[in-house]
């Protein structure tokens, strides 16, 4: 039982995450989190009645809509507001109940328990990163699932092209999350980890216009500048638009550009995060 | 190649194949004869007779001694100097610090206050970069994850994770030791029976007293069995009957090889319960040796009175302390019997009054503050 041979990475890993999954259990923002997961999973379960026969739908038994409607293209609609809910309020969300998971295991008294085991840092900061990717991901499978389940059963339409709204809102959020951990280990602040993602989050909506913009900039350099801009903020706002199009219209979009950038920004945002952590004293 | 130990008043020096480091020490308190003897034991060393170097190396004070293979932890010329970010004003925490812990013995590392104990701790342990300088636990470089595997570790001020219960905790903390499943969920039963808290296991660490997170917080440096045990303040802020507790632990500790290495500022608990001490002041290495050998130090302890201030300057010159009680009255100690009867004289002849005159021991607190305080002076 003495140790003295190496410890393996994977387990490591897996002892980080659970740790992770543990601390978030402790804190209500991600009881909180799982709750309007499931408030919104009972709406779609038990408020929201639909007749396939007559073509109707009633929300709290009343009915929205006199004429029939088209039930596949109230499905549709159903998915996209959902996924549009998830992917911007619940990477809101997301970003907050996680803010503090980096800053809380940088206290002292606490990291200097953790960089005594025989783990390098980098693996430390990586177990965090994943745990909490992992609980959001939870969340996100968790209620995506459950809507695609129950619009499925009740309307035996079944448009697979939803789940979609998983794989968008996790990647978006991995690449905030980098910057989450990054905040975190610069200022060890909650606050600010949760601020400059938001941020991220609201220029990149506004960059995200650039061809509006574009034409209402009178110089070379300032849209030069702002295309910039464009390319290295992560493409929150273009990936939402590319998400929707694929949800509702089922077109053909540009994924990999919003993708690739925002992959790059995310992965330098987390290289910074280790490499200053590795730096630092504690 | 074997490692030694030179001593002199047990004050352990690395030498390894030769005399390195300890000799300069050693040779400074020997006189011609020594020296000679020194450079035949270093010859014979060279040549690995090392019962002849051995033969030619004891004499009182000095003396060699096979230490095991390997030295428990080892630090060469480390400094820590932290710079201001923007005024970029530096502090030194740590300066030029070179220590040597040999395996299986019980160390305890002393210092006031913002003396750098701390920081040198974190820096063996990595949780600090050293500015410069090498430290090695068991031979191997400390900033490698690999050299943490054998070392169970305490902090000061530690904040254990108040969402688990206390076998959680020793599961977690158990895990990133490398113990895996089946060695966990065998070991915690265990420990938890060993610090007290066999019926705690299952209770939330936000439930826990001071004096049981301490407890705990040592069962989890000694979940994975190390060979080397730092811990740091292990009873700052733990009421007497929670330090009897943790020094009952450690007691039970002894015989089993496992070095310990305690950070401490309480000086009647590093005196019974270590065999080396070493004591920082300023970031700097003040003194070191064996406890034994630093309190056998027999002293003289004389109280004078109307003592003219003429006469101080003299008797500062030999006596180790001195304590001016005001109005002329002094208490002052030194070191041997001679060294007594000449300051007997020098207060006679200036006129003062010789009050008492009494034998005494010194204690490692006489040490510490002669050390500090010599530190200062300098």
């Amino acid at each position: 039982m003495t140790a003295t041979s190496g410890v393996s990475n994977g387990r490591i890993l897996l002892a980080l995450i659970e740790d992770t999954f543990q601390e978030a259990r402790a804190r209500w923002l991600f009881w909180g989190l799982f709750a309007l997961s499931t408030l919104l999973v009972l709406l779609f379960l038990f408020v929201l009645k639909i007749d396939l026969v007559e073509g109707a739908v009633s929300l709290f038994g009343i009915e929205s809509t006199t004429r029939t409607v088209d039930i596949h293209r109230f499905v549709i609609t159903s998915y996209s507001w959902v996924s549009v809910v998830l992917y911007i309020w619940g990477t809101f969300l997301a970003i907050f109940a996680s803010s503090g998971l980096i800053p809380s295991v940088l206290e002292p008294g606490r990291i200097s328990l953790l960089l005594s085991k025989p783990v390098s840092r980098p693996i430390l900061l990586l177990g965090r990163y994943l745990g909490n990717l992992a609980i959001v991901g939870a969340n996100h499978v968790y209620l995506i699932c459950s809507i695609w389940l129950v619009i499925g059963i009740k309307t035996g339409i079944w448009e697979g092209r939803f789940l979609l709204a998983i794989a968008t809102s996790l990647f978006i959020f991995a690449v905030l999350l980098c910057v989450v951990v990054l905040v975190g280990v610069i200022s060890e602040s909650a606050a600010l980890s949760v601020m400059v993602p938001v941020a991220l989050m609201l220029i990149s909506t506004i960059l995200g216009q650039r061809q509006i913009v574009v034409r209402l900039l009178s110089s070379e350099w300032s849209r030069e500048l702002w295309q910039a801009f464009y390319w290295i903020v992560p493409k929150v706002y273009d990936l939402a638009g590319a998400m929707r199009q694929m949800i509702v219209y089922d077109r053909e979009v540009d994924w990999f550009t919003p993708v690739w950038t925002s992959a790059v920004f995310g992965v330098a945002a987390l290289s910074a995060a280790l490499y200053i952590f590795k730096r630092r004293d504690f | 190649m074997r490692d030694f130990v030179l001593c002199w008043r047990g004050c352990p020096a690395l030498c390894i194949g030769g005399i390195t480091c300890g000799l300069t020490q050693a040779k400074a308190a020997a006189n011609d004869d020594k020296d000679q003897a020194f450079s035949i034991a270093h010859v014979e060393l060279q040549r690995g007779n090392i019962a002849l170097a051995k033969e030619q190396i004891v004499w009182g004070d000095v003396s060699l001694e096979y230490m095991g293979t390997e030295y428990a932890l080892e630090a060469e010329s480390l400094c820590k100097v932290y710079r201001s970010r923007w005024r970029g004003r530096e502090i030194a925490a740590v300066s030029n610090l070179t220590l040597h812990v040999p395996e299986g013995v019980k160390f305890g590392l002393l210092g006031p206050n913002g003396a750098g104990k701390t920081t040198f701790v974190k820096m063996l342990l990595s949780a600090v970069i050293p500015t410069s300088g090498t430290a090695r636990i068991f031979g191997r470089d400390a900033s490698l994850p690999e050299a943490r595997l054998p070392v169970g570790y305490l902090p000061e001020n530690h904040r254990f994770p108040t969402y688990l219960s206390g076998a959680g905790m020793l599961n977690f903390y158990g895990a990133l030791s490398g113990l895996s499943q089946s060695e966990r969920q065998a070991r915690i039963p265990e420990l938890l029976k060993l610090v007290g808290l066999e019926n705690w296991g299952d209770v939330r660490i936000k439930k826990y007293s001071k004096g049981m997170l301490q407890r705990l917080g040592l069962a989890q440096a000694l979940i994975h069995r190390p060979r080397l045990l730092i811990l740091d303040e292990p009873t700052d802020g733990v009421d007497p009957v929670g330090r009897r507790d943790i020094r009952d632990i450690l007691n039970r500790l002894t015989g089993t090889g496992v070095t310990v290495f305690i950070n401490s500022h309480l000086l009647s608990e590093v005196e019974s319960f270590c065999d080396y001490v070493a004591i920082v002041n300023r970031g700097e290495l003040a003194l070191q040796g064996e406890v034994s050998s630093l309190v056998a130090g027999q002293g003289y302890a004389i109280t004078a009175s109307r003592v003219p201030e003429s006469a101080t300057a003299t008797l500062q010159a030999w006596s180790s302390v001195i304590q001016n009680a005001g109005s002329g009255h002094f208490e002052l100690r030194v070191a041997t019997l001679e060294a007594a009867n000449e300051a007997i004289d020098v207060i006679r002849q200036a006129g003062g009054l010789v009050e008492s005159v009494k034998s005494e021991s010194s204690s490692l607190e006489d040490v510490f503050i002669q050390a500090t305080r010599r530190e200062q002076a300098a």
